[in-house]
């Protein structure tokens, strides 16, 4: 989830708080595709990609667009309207239980002596690599990829060489928003979720985003893996309810010693 | 400019006033008795504070249909509704909001922030207040204090709800009677908890109960996790560590879902899930999502008497008006509220005077509630009801049951949980 | 200006003569958050530096008063200086990194944030502070406990916290401070260029501003009577602070002020009328929406829109 965050924040710099909202509207999607068509998330989270895909879009033309040129903070706000509209209206629809999508994956378990290895776990771990690699293919190969990183490096170079910038940032605001939705239907069978649950994912994942480097896909994962791993030492070493402490110191430092994050460019 | 700016701010200001003192016109001559009734409806806690709301309804169209306050002329009860957000501030605003809209007592209200929130504006306004649910103990003992202190002529902040402390005592009291009536010793209990200020009001409750009582089963570990958790598996590989015959986990909803597969995954090898407190445990979804794993689970929750036939009653109506849920601590308390609060109504000498109320709250001994009590409601000296206790559940074939006290007992425990 | 600001304060001192408490109350919650907007408009607008962690001050603030008052028996009219000093002291420390290290615009927020978040965490896991049940405070409704029977006194203390942010952010605004300031917000290096020495600037805003949050605190616990680490240190309380001075326009005097007078009201207002509909949340998608519109079309925030169409 935190590879969409990068690429939105990465292209744009519009620092969306509405991204843990996405990821729960996408988990939401994935629960009434199980519920009522019987579809496995771990199929069905192609179907909430390609929907988080549309709203993204609809969101960037609709909403971001037209205050690209404001005061940074004004774009923090409208997120913030964003966010909390996505969580009441998911409040409205599914009402406040949490809820889990039950997968027959979601409760396999592999035991290799003492060890255990959760099939849920490893699966979306494998999905997740071939998303990353995927977008990068498509962010390195392709015409719109290039158009997306040019757009990025340089709106303006962009613009007078020809580039729809508005289109390559609907595009791009629109496949982070897909890869959050596919993030979110793939972790709905292993996370219970409820309308409230979409600020705690958004914080983690730009504490992903800043440790592993703005813009930078190999820098989300390795930032996400970091973070599992610092708040798993941290439960270990120090009491499970400081963890969190691990990750937020890990931010700090992060910051103070390598703002731009570990992969990071650092973006003025 | 300066024209402008001076216009442009007392337009501000005026229209800001004329928006605040707007819609709230006050009724002469109440025909009804209104009741400030405030829960978080929306917001993180709006799943319990939703059902508190139904349940206060419902006593209320209760009290109604059978004729209202009947020494006071068939005074009907109105509620007037308020929602916390579970923010603190909100508890004190939609506190003063429901009295200038007419509401001559309160309660409320779920969390204990917006809780102690409300205890101000009671004490401040004289407003009888009766606390619904909220288990921090200072909320009722500090008013208590105050007024013991003289700082405070009366209290008016009364709780009918288990409190923090009295949740551990019986907690470890049923552990130790159930452990010996199935003829087993468990020695290791590992004690897990959401870090919120519900699950450590409750796991201090628990530890300190078990100090005083020292009851021949040990706390071996005590290991919290941050609420709402992304992942417990590493808390759990924690308890598998220490060797436990017993799991104690003290859970929300979502934290639930999370830790009972953990727990089989893990394939810890105890005797069973015996917990101090989880609330929500026992709802239709829960068990939906979590089936097996929630099996033979067993929690020390406050629970409604299903042995009294208006409680099955009330039940299955609440199980209609709200979509299939549990008629269970949150709706059972709000709806014991409102009927103890209707008890004193009819005995208060006169009801424009609030301290008549509250001579009738401290004088109330009221035996019809819902719940499982440990006799009939009654108010000590620091305003809490030392007979609301709490009832050992368990999930049997997919279904809530009491199990202990044996009083209480709907069906025989099973424990240790069979091996699978 | 002058002549307005007199005679507005001059209205709101006769207000209460006039009002029911339930209004009192929400005008107490609008200078409240007018004065914790005005204070953090100090470094966020007139220096440009976003802090989103500003609720930590706010917390510090009130948790360093309220345990004097219950574990000492100092009183909170003078505990309320001691959490000012020790919110100081968090604003120093992060203010140095931040600056020190060059942090802006994002990078700066998320420091702000995490600083928050640490301290959440840690006061909700030592148990001498309550832990995350948090610290219950006695309502005696005694003077001396900054406790008051009557919501008048809650009024005027809210409005003198109100008048206080306003008059030492006008002081700055006047005094060649200001005019570094906004020269840092607007180009920094530019500034410095010009000889103005950013750092120790921005480092001044910044303790200033995390100071006067801090004396905030005290209000929230003496009025609110509990504190507990999840509402105090939470983003969400941060969100709140800044929200009201950016709908009003950052970096003005006006602006935290009219935002406040905006905002509170309105979220009073669609929680009242939509929160009875049985429809839970509607009030709060409501309130998103008005979000978004106000972004959309009063992009600089709503005083500098209004000043500009009454210059025409």
């Amino acid at each position: 989830m935190a590879v969409g965050l990068t690429l939105i924040f990465g292209v744009m710099r519009v620092v969306n708080f509405a991204h843990g909202d996405m990821m729960v509207w996408g988990m939401y999607l994935a629960y009434v595709l199980s519920t009522r068509a019987g579809l496995d998330p771990y199929l069905g989270f192609a179907l909430c990609a390609a929907a988080l895909f549309v709203f993204g879009a609809a969101v960037q033309r609709g909403l971001v667009d037209r205050i690209v040129d404001a005061p940074h903070e004004m774009q923090i706000l409208l997120m913030l309207g964003v966010a909390l509209v996505m969580e009441n209206v998911a409040l409205l629809v599914f009402g406040p239980e949490p809820i889990r999508v039950r997968s027959p994956l979601g409760a396999a378990t592999w035991y290799l002596g003492p060890l255990y290895v959760d099939v849920a776990r490893l699966v979306t771990f494998g999905v997740a690599i071939v998303l990353t690699a995927a977008l990068w293919v498509f962010l390195y190969r392709t015409d719109l990829g290039r158009q997306i990183r040019a757009a990025a490096d340089n709106p303006y170079g962009a613009l007078v060489i020809g580039t729809d910038v508005r289109r390559v940032y609907a595009a791009a605001f629109g496949i982070g928003a897909a890869c959050v939705g596919a993030a979110g239907a793939l972790v709905s069978p292993i996370l219970p979720f409820q309308p409230s649950t979409g600020l705690s994912l958004s914080v983690t994942s730009f504490n992903i985003v800043i440790i592993g480097g703005m813009g930078s896909l190999p820098g989300a994962f390795v930032g996400g893996v970091l973070v599992s791993v610092a708040e798993s030492l941290g439960a270990v070493f120090l009491k499970p309810s400081l963890k969190e402490l691990a990750s937020f110191s890990l931010l700090i430092l992060i910051l103070i010693v390598r703002p731009a994050g570990l992969f990071g460019r650092r973006a003025s | 400019m300066p024209h402008t700016t001076r216009r442009t701010f007392l337009r501000a200001t005026l229209a800001g006033a004329a928006v605040v003192a707007a819609p709230l016109p006050l009724r002469a001559q109440p025909k009804t008795f209104k009741i400030g009734v405030i829960h978080p409806v929306t917001g993180p806690l709006a799943e319990p504070g939703q059902a508190c709301r139904l349940g206060a309804q419902m006593a209320a169209d209760a009290v109604n249909a059978a004729g209202g306050i009947r020494s006071k002329g068939g005074l009907q009860l109105e509620l007037v509704l308020g929602d916390t957000q579970t923010k603190p501030e909100n508890g004190r605003v939609e506190a003063e909001r429901v009295v200038n809209q007419g509401a001559r007592m309160l309660m409320g209200s779920f969390d204990s922030g917006s809780t102690a929130a409300m205890v101000s504006v009671a004490q401040q306004k004289r407003v009888p207040f009766l606390v619904d649910i909220a288990a921090a103990d200072p909320i009722t003992a500090n008013v208590a204090k105050s007024v013991k202190d003289g700082q405070q002529k009366v209290q008016y902040v009364y709780r009918n709800f288990p409190t923090g402390s009295s949740f551990g005592r019986k907690a470890v009291q049923y552990f130790t009677e159930m452990f010996k009536e199935a003829g087993v010793s468990p020695k290791r209990v590992v004690l897990m908890y959401c870090n919120d200020l519900f699950g450590q009001s409750q796991s201090r409750g628990f530890q300190a109960a078990h100090k005083a009582a020292n009851p021949g089963w040990d706390i071996v570990e005590v290991i919290p996790w941050p609420e709402p958790p992304s992942d417990l598996s590493t808390e759990v590989s924690k308890a598998k560590a220490a060797k436990p015959d017993i799991i104690a986990p003290i859970t929300r909803p979502a934290s639930a879902q999370l830790l009972l597969p953990e727990l089989r995954k893990q394939r810890l090898d105890i005797m069973g899930v015996v917990s101090p407190g989880s609330p929500g445990l026992y709802e239709a979804g829960q068990i939906a999502a979590l089936k097996e794993d929630l099996e033979h689970v067993a929690t020390c929750v406050p629970w409604a008497n299903f042995k009294n036939p208006k409680t099955n009653a009330v039940a299955e109506d609440f199980r209609k008006r709200s979509g299939g849920k549990t008629f269970d601590t949150n709706s059972g308390y709000s709806y014991d509220g409102i009927f103890i609060i209707a008890d004193a109504l009819e005995r208060a000498a006169k009801l424009d005077d609030p301290d008549a109320i509250v001579d009738a709250m401290r004088k109330t001994s009221y035996g019809g509630g819902l719940m499982q009590y440990g006799g009939p409601v009654v108010f000590n000296e620091l305003g809490d009801n030392p007979n609301a206790i709490t009832t050992m559940i368990q999930i049997l074939g997919g279904k809530p049951v009491a199990v202990w006290p044996k009083a209480a007992a709907v069906q025989k425990f099973v424990f240790p949980r069979p091996k699978a | 200006m002058k002549w307005a600001g007199a005679l507005a304060v001059l209205g709101l001192l006769a207000l209460p003569l006039t009002l029911s408490s339930y209004a009192l109350t929400i005008f107490i919650f609008i200078f409240f958050y007018a004065f914790l907007g005005q204070a953090w408009n100090i470094v966020g607008g007139y220096a440009g530096q976003l802090s989103a962690g500003h609720a930590a001050f706010v917390g510090i603030g009130g948790y360093t008063a309220a345990m004097l008052s219950i574990e000492h028996g100092v009183t909170p009219w003078i505990g309320m200086f001691a959490g000012a000093v020790l919110a100081g002291a968090l604003g120093a420390l992060i203010g140095y990194l931040g600056f020190r290290f060059g942090l802006r615009g994002f990078y700066f927020v998320l420091l702000t944030v995490a600083f928050a978040e640490v301290c959440r965490i840690l006061v909700s896991n030592i148990d001498a502070v309550g832990g995350a049940l948090g610290l219950y405070i006695t309502f005696t409704g005694n003077p001396r406990h900054f406790q008051f029977q009557d919501q008048r006194a809650y009024y005027y203390i809210a409005l003198a916290l109100m008048l206080l942010a306003t008059g030492i952010a006008a002081l700055i605004e006047r005094r060649r401070f200001g005019i570094y300031l906004r020269a840092i917000r607007e180009d920094e290096m530019a500034a410095e260029a010009a000889g103005v020495d950013a750092f120790r600037y921005k480092m001044f805003a910044m303790i200033v501003s995390s100071s006067l949050t801090g004396l905030g605190g005290t209000f929230y616990a003496f009025y609110l009577f509990s504190l507990q680490p999840n509402t105090v240190f939470g983003i969400p309380l941060s969100v709140e602070i800044i929200i009201r001075p950016i709908i009003g326009g950052t970096g003005t005097l006006v602006g935290p002020i009219l935002g406040s007078f905006i905002l509170t009201p309105l979220g009073e207002l669609s929680r009242h009328y939509l929160g009875q509909s049985g429809l839970h949340g509607a009030h709060l998608v409501a309130y998103g929406l008005l979000l978004i519109a106000v972004v959309l079309f009063l992009p600089n925030g709503a005083y500098p829109w209004l000043r500009a169409r009454f210059r025409r």
